[in-house]
């Protein structure tokens, strides 16, 4: 034993370090081809163009949606500021808050919950469906509908804020949302009352998609329930191009979840 | 030769030593510049990219068409946005009242977010037979996805949080009972909602295979027709446990 010790004090410094890179790099060349296995690989100059074409677009998809919320920001003090009759306008202003909160176009902060899925981690059987394994559209709009349901009253994905106008659809295994590619984890942000994941967690719906989902397949469910959760605003287009507003004083329910005894 | 052994590293081994050393920290030099490049490939793998190495060219045809799409509409907003900007600020600047400019605002916002019936022109889903909640979400996902700028079912305006729920033959959507047979309208540009309702392999298409009991008719709202007025919601949007941001 002694002899070995002193062997491998004997082994120079150099070699040590080598010895260490070399491991490193093994272990790196190892993760590099185990991270390209689960999913197919397609290889053409074509398609390098594609995914370079399809990042640009993303990028300034995010810098169009910076400068929507950076104006409409403007927009909003300046209203605030505007000269008029102080009374009218401050009615007015008032109005225009409530219909921008109403919209989705301020973003919003209060309790709530994170609910995280993520891919699955199991390896996909000869036999089986790649896309069982990947969470996907109808897995998010699943959760979405669960949550509005347990009576949330903002919700986001990834922080693309759910609107009326928000369509989530699968594009071969990549998921967009207000017509946004997003990546996965998802987070899905939601605001509601305190007891908000008491009441999504006692839904059969989001009880059936954690036993499926995650039982059958290992798509990765999880949750937590932060002080405060924040809600960004929506930053998308909400220019009327074939509608015209019609005018009307319209009595109102409660918020939250469906009143399911007002059956006409 | 014992003795010369002994005697060897003394000669030409003196030289040798030092280019030995640079051998040697060429060595780890190259293989730390590996790691460093593999590094750095790993890391970028791990970045949204990275996901889209393994999409297909027509997945990824597809999904630059959404994002054309997408930023067109949102160049429209940022233009309509700084036009309104500079109104404003030309106004503050010469004291003048915006008030008009806040009601116009302050129309579209709720026209958009469904506080307010709106008209126009659009398509009008007629479903017959018994069909599933999630099918008729997927049928409003699909309007949303090619532009619908409202939509009711019945007389429910859909907003956010607008939800499907129940049974077939007693589908709820926001506690209105919907039987058998209702109506979808939607506006928007009739052409390009029907042309993504109706396209091959499209949501009718696979509603026709998945909910065989059910037939969906599809009909454009076109510019001989009374345009389609869609009603205001009747939920408060205004949020009872979160508060705007500062």
């Amino acid at each position: 034993m002694s002899s070995l010790a002193g062997r491998i004090r004997r082994i120079p410094s150099w070699q040590v370090t080598l010895g260490v890179a070399l491991l490193l790099l093994g272990f790196l060349v190892a993760a590099q081809l185990a991270a390209e296995g689960p999913r197919i690989r397609y290889a053409s100059q074509e398609r390098t163009g594609l995914v370079d074409t399809a990042q640009s677009l993303q990028a300034q998809q995010d810098q169009l949606k910076d400068q929507i919320v950076s104006l409409r920001e403007q927009i909003q003090r300046l209203e605030h500021d505007s000269a008029g009759s102080q009374a009218a306008l401050r009615s007015l202003n008032d109005q225009l808050e409530a219909a921008r909160i109403a919209a989705g176009l301020i973003p919003l902060t209060g309790t709530g919950i994170v609910l995280k899925l993520e891919d699955s981690a199991q390896p996909v059987p000869p036999d089986g469906n790649e896309a069982d394994y990947l969470v996907g559209a109808s897995d998010l709009r699943t959760v979405v509908d669960q949550l509005w349901l347990a009576g949330a009253e903002a919700i986001a994905i990834n922080d693309e804020r759910i609107t009326a106008s928000t369509a989530i659809i699968d594009i071969g295994g990549s998921v967009l949302v207000n017509a946004a590619y997003l990546a996965g984890p998802y987070d899905i942000t939601a605001i509601g009352a305190a007891d908000l994941f008491d009441r999504l967690s006692a839904s059969p719906g989001f009880e059936e998609l954690v036993r499926t989902r995650r039982g059958s397949f290992g798509i990765g469910v999880s949750w937590a329930e932060p002080a405060n959760v924040d809600v960004p605003a929506f930053a998308g287009s909400v220019t009327l191009r074939e509608s015209r507003a019609v005018a009307s004083q319209t009595p109102t329910l409660p918020a939250g979840p469906s009143p399911h005894e007002a059956v006409p | 030769m014992r003795g010369l052994a002994t005697r060897r590293p003394a000669g030409p081994a003196a030289p040798a030593a030092p280019m030995r050393e640079r051998r040697n920290q060429l060595t780890v030099a190259a293989v730390a510049f590996l790691l460093g490049l593999l590094v750095v490939v790993q890391l970028r793998a791990q970045t949204a990219g990275s996901a889209l190495q393994g999409r297909s060219a027509q997945d990824l045809t597809t999904l630059v068409g959404n994002l054309n799409t997408q930023n067109d509409r949102l160049r429209t907003e940022v233009g309509t946005l700084q036009r309104q900007l500079s109104e404003l600020q030309t106004d503050h600047a010469s004291g003048a009242t915006s008030v008009g400019q806040i009601q116009t605002d302050l129309g579209r916002i709720r026209a958009w977010a469904g506080l307010d019936p709106v008209s126009g022109r659009g398509v009008t889903l007629v479903v017959s037979g018994q069909i599933g909640a999630a099918a008729v979400d997927d049928l409003l996902n699909e309007l949303r996805n090619a532009g619908a700028e409202a939509m009711a079912v019945e007389d429910v305006r859909v907003v956010a949080a607008t939800t499907i729920s129940g049974v077939p033959g007693a589908l709820d959507v926001d506690g209105f009972l919907l039987r058998d047979g209702f109506m979808i309208r939607a506006i928007g540009r009739p052409e390009t909602l029907v042309g993504s309702l109706t396209r091959a392999g499209g949501i009718v298409a696979q509603l026709a295979a998945t909910s065989p009991a059910a037939t969906i008719e599809v009909k454009p709202n076109g510019p001989n027709d009374d345009p389609m007025i869609l009603p205001a919601t009747k939920r408060v949007l205004v949020p009872g446990h979160g508060h705007p941001r500062l």
